[in-house]
């Protein structure tokens, strides 16, 4: 086993630890914002760690760049489709002012 | 020549042919005949009616959902064994289709040419559903004069006024980056149908959610610059029609093709294996407006 594999191994090892951790808070946080920021962890820093991995493993080029382009795509839309949410969230949530004063 | 005259063979024979209704004692029945009462169906199936007869319907469902149920188990003894050796689907078919696969339909993408040329008037079929759900989305959902009130017609101008307020900076810069890359894959996809992975229902759906992207973030107004209800239903009538036309060859050469040499695709052409490429690009037409028509339809009720 090389250097390479062993540095690869451990990055995708993370990711999925960290998908982990995600899924767990989902399931564990009741609130729609807590739940989403427990989801986008995730989305970023678990498929960045996955995708560094398979870079790491990457032999040719042009793959390496797709793997590149999909973690770029995920970090451009991910935010934004969250902060909608959040932003619908906000707007139209009756109880808002008291649930963050009172807890 | 009055009714009640006896006639002879050939004045009955000259009647019929001209077509008169030929009665024997003709004015005796017209005076005593009674008038036939018609059925009031109304009277008869009335939801008042089912509803005191509740007992009855419950019963009555439960018998033909049985009936239909005994039906469909007594055919299911009649299949072959799942999973034999010597069932039909397991030799024959897929055989055929991977040794002769390119030779009979010209595509590399073997769902390609199983979906539009071996099951091409499927696919139609599929296509046409898509159309026709769309179609009556639009009769139940879109906004005229007939379906809306003037309470929720201000309620609309109150969220059109609230939308362009909205800077929704972040969404704008977004899109503005994304879905011309989304669109675009969309069209690579569709493109690509008989080559590789992918073709018209997936690139469709690809390229619908790109204009949806864009619809969320500059607004209805700023879509139907170029994209209103009238290009909606040319594009969608004029990919069925095509359809139509590219798949009726199969008619006039014959079941087997006869007489027509389906060029072969070749791996990395794009204009190869005759009329996969046309027929992929009218699906995905098709699925792209029917993706962007119900996100219109279910948002603000007009395309």
């Amino acid at each position: 086993m090389s250097i390479r594999e062993i540095l690869a191994a451990v990055c995708i090892i993370l990711g999925i630890l960290v998908f982990c951790c995600s899924i767990l808070g989902v399931y564990r946080l009741k609130y729609v914002l807590n739940r989403m920021h427990a989801a986008a962890l995730g989305d970023t820093l678990g498929l960045f760690l996955v995708v560094l991995g398979l870079l790491i493993l990457g032999k040719d080029m042009f793959h390496m760049l797709k793997y590149a382009l999909i973690v770029i795509f995920f970090w451009v839309s991910s935010p934004i489709a969250t902060h909608m949410i959040a932003k619908v969230e906000l707007l139209t949530d009756k109880d808002y002012e008291e649930r963050m004063r009172g807890k | 020549m009055a009714l009640s005259e006896k006639k002879s063979f050939w004045q009955k024979l000259k009647a019929w042919i001209d077509g008169e209704e030929i009665l024997i004692n003709a004015d005796k029945y017209i005076s005593t005949r009674e008038k036939p009462e018609l059925p009031h169906f109304a009277k008869h199936f009335s939801t008042e009616n089912v509803r005191s007869n509740k007992k009855l319907y419950r019963l009555m469902s439960v018998f033909v959902s049985l009936v239909f149920i005994g039906i469909m188990l007594i055919t299911v003894t009649h299949l072959p064994t799942f999973g034999e050796a010597s069932n039909p689907s397991n030799n024959e078919v897929a055989e055929r289709y991977l040794e002769q696969g390119i030779e009979e339909t010209g595509a590399i993408n073997f769902v390609a040419g199983m979906i539009l040329d071996y099951r091409a008037f499927d696919t139609f079929g599929e296509s046409n559903v898509l159309f026709l759900a769309v179609i009556c989305v639009v009769m139940l959902l879109k906004r005229d004069s007939k379906n809306i009130s003037a309470a929720e017609d201000q309620e609309n101008a109150e969220d059109d006024v609230f939308d362009m307020e909205d800077l929704k900076l972040i969404l704008k810069k977004g899109s503005k980056t994304i879905a011309p890359l989304v669109i675009l894959y969309g069209i690579y996809v569709v493109l690509n149908g008989h080559l590789s992975p992918g073709g018209g229902f997936s690139g469709g759906s690809i390229i619908g959610a790109g204009l949806i992207l864009y619809s969320a973030a500059n607004g209805q107004k700023k879509m139907q610059t170029f994209f209103t209800f009238r290009t909606f239903t040319l594009i969608s009538v004029a990919c069925l029609l095509t359809y139509c036309g590219c798949k009726s060859y199969s008619f006039f050469t014959g079941a087997n093709h006869v007489g027509y040499e389906i060029p072969k695709g070749v791996p990395g052409a794009i204009l190869s294996s005759g009329f996969i490429l046309p027929l992929n690009i009218c699906v995905g037409l098709i699925v792209a407006c029917t993706m962007y028509g119900f996100y219109a339809l279910f948002t603000k009720g007009e395309i």
